[in-house]
């Protein structure tokens, strides 16, 4: 009687789990193409398979565990309706080949006006991708790439290209190729996203008057590499950790008119990479512990640098490739803050050094000409490099700011060795003239 | 075994192993007190890197002092004299010296880092291999420093000999070794490239970092020139373990062949 029923409960649990997958599988395209136009469609916590196509207005809705999985052969959700909106849903398995005529998405929108939000995607070639699509709201996202510095069989987190005035705002984006890829997309706005573990967290090329703001680019291979483009503004966002031997914070390459505020530079190999670009506004950013503040190259020229902060780096600013033309290291006699790089006097008190700063360096060759020197930028042989090359007098004026700042913050480094100078000096007094000779011997027992 | 007891017990009663430990716990927890700002998710990383950064320069000097203090003790008070003569060889008596204080001085320091485990785990995302790579970075530039300074005391025959040998030694890994290799790389060419990244990565310093920073993952090492891959041609736990080894039988070989068992005041 037992193994009766045991087989009547495994036969019931088959004839009922399978068919329901695939209720599931079919019926949610059936459901979208029966919905009427403006419907709401409310998902289960069941995976659903793809490859879905949209081609009316419809909001979906799904829960928790709400999957949508594709079947691994192209997009897994085509929007190529307007005014679709898609949330709270887990998107995976879109096709990762790399040689078909499309490149293809967990997403991919067509369409304008559309609403994506609270999407989870992985294990999809681009996260999502907007192709000619406009005024379009991409928000709260979470897409999360191969990571392991793999790029070339992936895609990119968020793909905009050829898409206008839309809005991609609070999207965490991780181990993708790229986090955020623009192309040929103009007047967006990109506010507090979240980007980690890219090779660039943010590759942009040939779109202008696109506003950049809040958004967080931390240890990438490189933060942002604006290139090729114009008329951008870079507000409060911050660019933490990109450390490698080529890595940097900011790259603009021929990037022209580009207005970079309030910005954070933390911790980067370096922190501001300007090449062939002209006419940028750099102020009010906070530049600081980046092995190099600002790597600028001559033939990049007109850039202007006031009221940045741009301290404890190891190398504060350096020139490469020559004097550059018409750059300039302060606005309205206001230049920047170096803090403890460069201590001044400010015996009048308006805040202004008394003198101008000009900062010389020799490191300018070895960079030009051997790319390992950036692996010695942490040893503290640098400074006796610096040195003795100030010695020789084979250094060169890497830049002079004729209004520095002088704000009187200390640092907490300084404050640090004060502190354990001030412990060393209490043990010396306390314990005498032999005080080495009794702390690391004789067993603490003194003479 | 009585060796590590013998240590242990002369280390508790002199101070070097205390100064040496309170100031790596009052560098870490400034550190973390100063990094509690940081994004709670990557912050963790930062202030690993800091910490590191940080420790550099106090770790290597003290335990250059330590363990060079620690053998000519034996020497001053003679105890070296009745251990060799009681049945111990001087190759025999150093190995079982440096277990003793390789085990006394690593012992507090990896006790604290697993405290401050928990303290980090109020403020960041812990990152357990990260932190795992973190503290064997820091054992490997204790161990490397106390057997420099083991081999400084059996060397040197009086304090002053042994204070100032101990401040060269310090220097010429901070300094003098890689101003040489600023020195002459503008000569590094595609062809001379691994010998100068052996000379590079011979320096204990360099070798833990790259370890440290690429084994957390935040030193990357992305679309690398020809030039570059030849410079890493082993992955950096290699240049690591490669220099944990070279120092180790350099520092032993050189205290037993240049030993002195006698020392002056």
């Amino acid at each position: 009687m037992k193994k009766k029923l045991l087989l009547l409960f495994f036969f019931s649990l088959v004839s009922f789990s399978v068919p329901e997958k695939k209720w599931a599988a079919e019926s949610l395209q059936v459901a979208i193409d029966s919905a009427k136009e403006g419907a709401v469609l409310t998902l289960a916590d069941h995976t659903y398979k793809g490859n879905i196509v949209i081609t009316k207005k419809i909001e979906i809705i799904g829960s928790a565990h709400t999957v949508i999985q594709g079947d691994g052969n192209g997009n897994v959700i085509s929007i190529k309706a307007p005014h679709v909106k898609l949330s709270h849903l887990t998107v995976t398995h879109s096709s990762m080949n790399r040689n078909s005529a499309e490149e293809y998405a967990g997403i991919k929108i067509y369409s304008n006006g559309n609403t994506i939000d609270h999407i989870t995607i992985s294990d999809c070639f681009h996260g999502i991708y907007l192709s000619q699509a406009h005024h379009n709201t991409i928000s709260f996202n979470n897409i999360n790439g191969m990571g392991n510095g793999e790029i070339a069989a992936q895609g990119n987190g968020l793909h905009v290209y050829y898409a206008n005035n839309n809005t991609l705002t609070h999207n965490r984006i991780e181990g993708t190729r790229d986090g955020m890829f623009f192309e040929y997309a103009n007047h967006n706005s990109i506010i507090a996203n979240t980007i980690s573990g890219t090779r660039y967290g943010l590759h942009y090329m040939y779109s202008d008057a696109n506003d950049f703001e809040k958004n967080v680019f931390t240890m990438n291979m490189g933060g942002a590499a604006v290139m090729n483009s114009n008329s951008i503004r870079m507000k409060n966002n911050q660019f933490v950790f990109n450390y490698g031997n080529r890595s940097f914070g900011l790259l603009l390459l021929q990037a022209n008119h580009i207005n970079i505020e309030d910005n954070l530079f933390y911790l980067n190999e370096r922190g501001l990479y300007i090449d062939q670009s002209t006419g940028n506004i750099i102020r009010h950013n906070r530049i600081i512990q980046n092995q190099i503040g600002i790597e600028l190259w001559a033939s990049s020229s007109q850039q202007l640098f006031t009221l940045n902060r741009i301290s404890e780096n190891t190398i504060p600013a350096v020139t490469l490739g020559g004097k550059g033309t018409d750059n300039s290291w302060s606005l309205h006699g206001k230049g920047n803050d170096w803090g403890s790089t460069f201590p001044l006097p400010d015996l009048n008190q308006n805040g202004i050094g008394d003198f101008p700063i000009t900062y010389r360096s020799s490191l300018h060759q070895l960079m030009e000409g051997q790319e390992l020197t950036p692996l010695f930028l942490k040893s503290p042989a640098i400074k006796i490099y610096e040195k003795i090359n100030a010695l020789l007098q084979k250094e060169d004026i890497m830049f002079t700011d004729p209004h520095p700042l002088v704000t009187g913050k200390g640092n907490s480094i300084p404050a640090l060795f004060l502190v354990c100078t001030a412990l060393f000096a209490a043990v010396i007094l306390l314990k005498g003239r032999q005080w080495l000779c009794i702390i690391f011997g004789k067993n603490g027992r003194n003479r | 075994m009585h060796y590590i007891w013998k240590e242990w017990k002369e280390s508790i009663r002199g101070k070097g192993l205390w100064l040496s430990l309170s100031i790596i716990i009052l560098i870490s927890v400034s550190i973390l007190f100063s990094s509690s700002v940081l994004s709670f998710d990557k912050g963790f990383y930062v202030l690993l890197i800091n910490l590191f950064d940080t420790l550099i320069y106090f770790i290597p000097i003290s335990c250059i002092f330590i363990g060079a203090f620690s053998i000519f003790q034996e020497k001053e008070q003679k105890t070296l004299i009745m251990l060799l003569t009681k049945k111990d060889s001087y190759p025999g008596f150093l190995f079982k010296k440096s277990l003793a204080l390789s085990s006394v001085v690593l012992f507090p320091i990896v006790a604290w880092f697993f405290i401050y485990l928990f303290l980090l785990k109020f403020y960041f995302q812990i990152d357990f291999s990260s932190y795992s790579i973190f503290v064997v970075s820091i054992v490997c530039l204790a161990l490397i420093f106390l057997q420099l300074g083991v081999a400084l005391g059996s060397i040197c025959r009086s304090r002053m000999q042994m204070t100032g040998s101990a401040i060269c030694i310090w220097f010429y890994f901070f300094f003098l070794h890689d101003f040489v290799l600023l020195s002459i790389l503008p000569d590094v060419t595609y062809d001379n490239v691994k010998w100068f990244s052996v000379a590079f990565f011979l320096n204990p310093l360099q070798a833990i970092r790259m370890f440290l920073e690429t084994g957390m993952g935040v030193y990357s090492f992305g679309h690398m020139s020809r030039l570059l891959q030849s410079f890493l041609w082993v992955k950096p736990g290699f240049f690591l373990a490669g220099n944990l080894i070279a120092w180790l039988a350099i520092s032993f070989l050189t205290a037993i062949f240049f030993h002195r068992k006698e020392a002056f005041e």
